[in-house]
């Protein structure tokens, strides 16, 4: 009789795995630090097929009118073309919407100043800010409790067994699980190590003055802050894009307002430079439009205060420098990553 | 009743293991760095201090790998036990005196006990680790950053800031040092005899003065004014940061 209820068990688990969430193990390409994925919320193909959806359905929105991907856009490596994201209603917010791409591997906090540490906490805080996508997390959990498809797919990625059960912090998963997926890894440059595409004269040269290689080029200084592979080091700078009379003086103290510590003020993280040539307009605030504008920032010096990143110091370059590293800078363009159509909307 | 009797014999045999491990306990290592620039602590950003031929400088970062840790048996012969792979020293959040006095603190737990002679550390990423990558690492290790894909290792020293170059207060010169490659691994054995105890801490107080790596023993001294950076690619600048480094790092 113990071991006739032991196998029934054993027989309810087994089916209960079989038709539970796919569980889904994520590649790192070569070179990345390994994904930190948090235990209470692993990858499957249901987490993510919901996050999908959730990211580009504007029921997140208090007026139902934008959602997630209404500033991250696939098309533009996950941002949005504007110098400052703009909410509902035209709410423009103070920065420019961050690209998402390998976001899953950001370690160092989230947002521009790094004021969250998840994925999750990001998704918690955007719903709510008045200036994003300005609901309340209430009107969000009743929504889709009431939707007549959401509980289905709650119900297959987090096995709930009433609808009653989505809640704010489900939403928050299924959405980082989703966004864990946006890797990218085809770039030309990602070509070239891998030994499947060679450089040109052109972009050879600009990885040379990239990554300051040569004592017979010029150096860039990138790759002090642009480290490969993810082409950002995640931590928080002032490149010296603001000309203020001390530290107090930041429009946007940034990582200051964060810490508290006024060495920390104008300071941002670093962003990914892969797909840069996409990601148009740059820096935190979106105040230069082309990637030459951000260039003869660089080559300028920049201008000084006191906690501006000793990396960041007057470059002597020729316009065929200019040229060159602009042409490596494009190689880290990954039109397999902005194509994929696992990353598209799921409402076609 | 067999069966019974089985399971207990089995549960005891556990819990009896389990109490062995609980009775042979290791030690540990607490190992504290403290910086400083001459006689004042080191402060990252907010604090100046005067440097040679009336240069003055500040400081953004300062940090340093250490790895291959090694409690010696014998001086002599240098045999011991690696007790840890890799750290990182980074007074990169030193904003006041206080944190500064406090410094940084590395636990290594897990140590054999017994009679130790002293210590050896390496300087740098030591080669066999210098030949991995962040892929290798998961978020939050010290060999997860501060890799150069170019030279295919990683940066041991960095020191970032700026320079004062006329003592006028002003600090426009960028300052920037970065060190590495295998040819700049430095070791240092320190004596220090020392008992570990099981479930006994023993205290390795470390002291490092960004000064006598720019400055030398000799009084040469890095000229900011003629080498505000290097990247390694100046075989003489990256050898004096890394021989001054082994020569700046002591032992209370």
């Amino acid at each position: 009789m113990h071991v006739k209820t032991i196998a029934i068990a054993i027989a309810i688990a087994s089916t209960q795995c079989s038709s539970g969430p796919h569980p889904i193990t994520i590649t790192d390409p070569p070179g990345f630090v390994k994904m930190g994925i948090p235990e209470d919320n692993p990858l499957t193909e249901e987490g993510v097929a919901l996050g999908r959806m959730l990211f580009y359905d504007p029921i997140l929105s208090a007026d139902s009118t934008i959602a997630c991907a209404t500033c991250h856009d696939p098309q533009l490596s996950f941002t949005d073309g504007k110098p400052l994201a703009e909410g509902i209603q035209g709410r423009k917010t103070r920065r420019s919407a961050p690209s998402l791409v390998n976001v899953g591997y950001y370690y160092k906090g989230l947002f521009w100043d790094g004021r969250v540490a998840s994925l999750e906490e990001q998704v918690l805080m955007s719903v709510e800010d008045s200036v994003e996508l300005g609901n309340r997390w209430e009107v969000v959990e009743e929504r889709l409790q009431l939707h007549p498809v959401y509980p289905t797919y709650f119900e297959k990625a987090f096995g709930i067994e009433s609808e009653t059960e989505i809640d704010r912090y489900l939403v928050a998963k299924a959405i980082a699980q989703f966004e864990r997926t946006l890797i990218s890894r085809d770039s030309k440059f990602d070509l070239v190590l891998r030994g499947e595409a060679e450089f040109t004269e052109a972009e050879q040269r600009g990885w040379t003055i990239y990554f300051d290689v040569s004592d017979e080029l010029p150096k860039s200084e990138c790759g002090h802050c642009h480290l490969d592979p993810l082409f950002t080091n995640l931590d928080f700078f002032n490149n010296g894009i603001e000309q203020v009379a001390g530290l107090e003086s930041f429009p946007d103290r940034g990582r200051g307002a964060v810490t508290g510590w006024k060495y920390n003020n104008g300071q941002f993280r670093t962003p990914t430079l892969r797909n840069i040539e996409l990601t148009a307009p740059y820096m935190h605030d979106g105040r230069m439009k082309t990637l030459d504008e951000v260039l003869e920032h660089y080559i300028s010096g920049g201008h000084f205060a006191e906690n501006v990143n000793p990396n960041v110091r007057k470059l002597h370059f020729t316009e065929s420098d200019k040229e060159d590293l602009t042409a490596f800078l494009k190689t880290l363009t990954d039109t397999v990553f902005i194509q994929n159509p696992a990353f598209a909307t799921p409402f076609q | 009743m067999k069966k019974l009797l089985f399971i207990l014999v089995l549960g005891l045999t556990f819990m009896a293991s389990k109490c062995e491990d609980d009775s042979n306990p290791q030690g540990q290592i607490d190992m504290n760095f403290k910086a400083s620039f001459g006689t004042e602590p080191l402060v990252m950003f907010a604090d100046d201090y005067p440097y040679e031929d009336g240069m003055d400088v500040k400081f953004q970062l300062f940090q340093f790998y250490i790895s291959e840790i090694t409690l010696l048996k014998d001086l002599n012969d240098g045999t011991g036990t690696e007790i840890l792979d890799v750290e990182l020293v980074s007074f990169k959040d030193i904003q006041d005196a206080a944190a500064a006095e406090q410094g940084i603190d590395i636990t290594i737990a897990d140590i054999p006990p017994g009679e130790y002679q002293g210590i050896r550390i390496g300087l740098g990423v030591d080669p066999d680790l210098n030949k991995t990558n962040t892929g290798d690492y998961t978020p939050g290790h010290p060999l997860s950053d501060h890799y150069w894909s170019a030279a295919l290792g990683y940066v041991f020293t960095k020191i970032e800031g700026n320079a004062d170059l006329e003592g006028n207060g002003d600090f426009q010169e960028k300052l920037t040092f970065h060190i590495g490659t295998d040819p700049y691994f430095r070791s240092k054995t320190f004596t220090k005899p020392m008992t570990i105890e099981a479930g006994g801490i023993a205290d390795l107080n470390f002291t490092i003065d960004l000064r006598d790596i720019l400055v030398d023993s000799d009084g040469e001294y890095l000229d900011f004014r003629t080498t505000p950076q290097d990247h390694t690619n100046d075989a003489d600048v990256a050898a004096f940061i890394s021989d001054n480094l082994k020569e700046a790092l002591k032992l209370e």
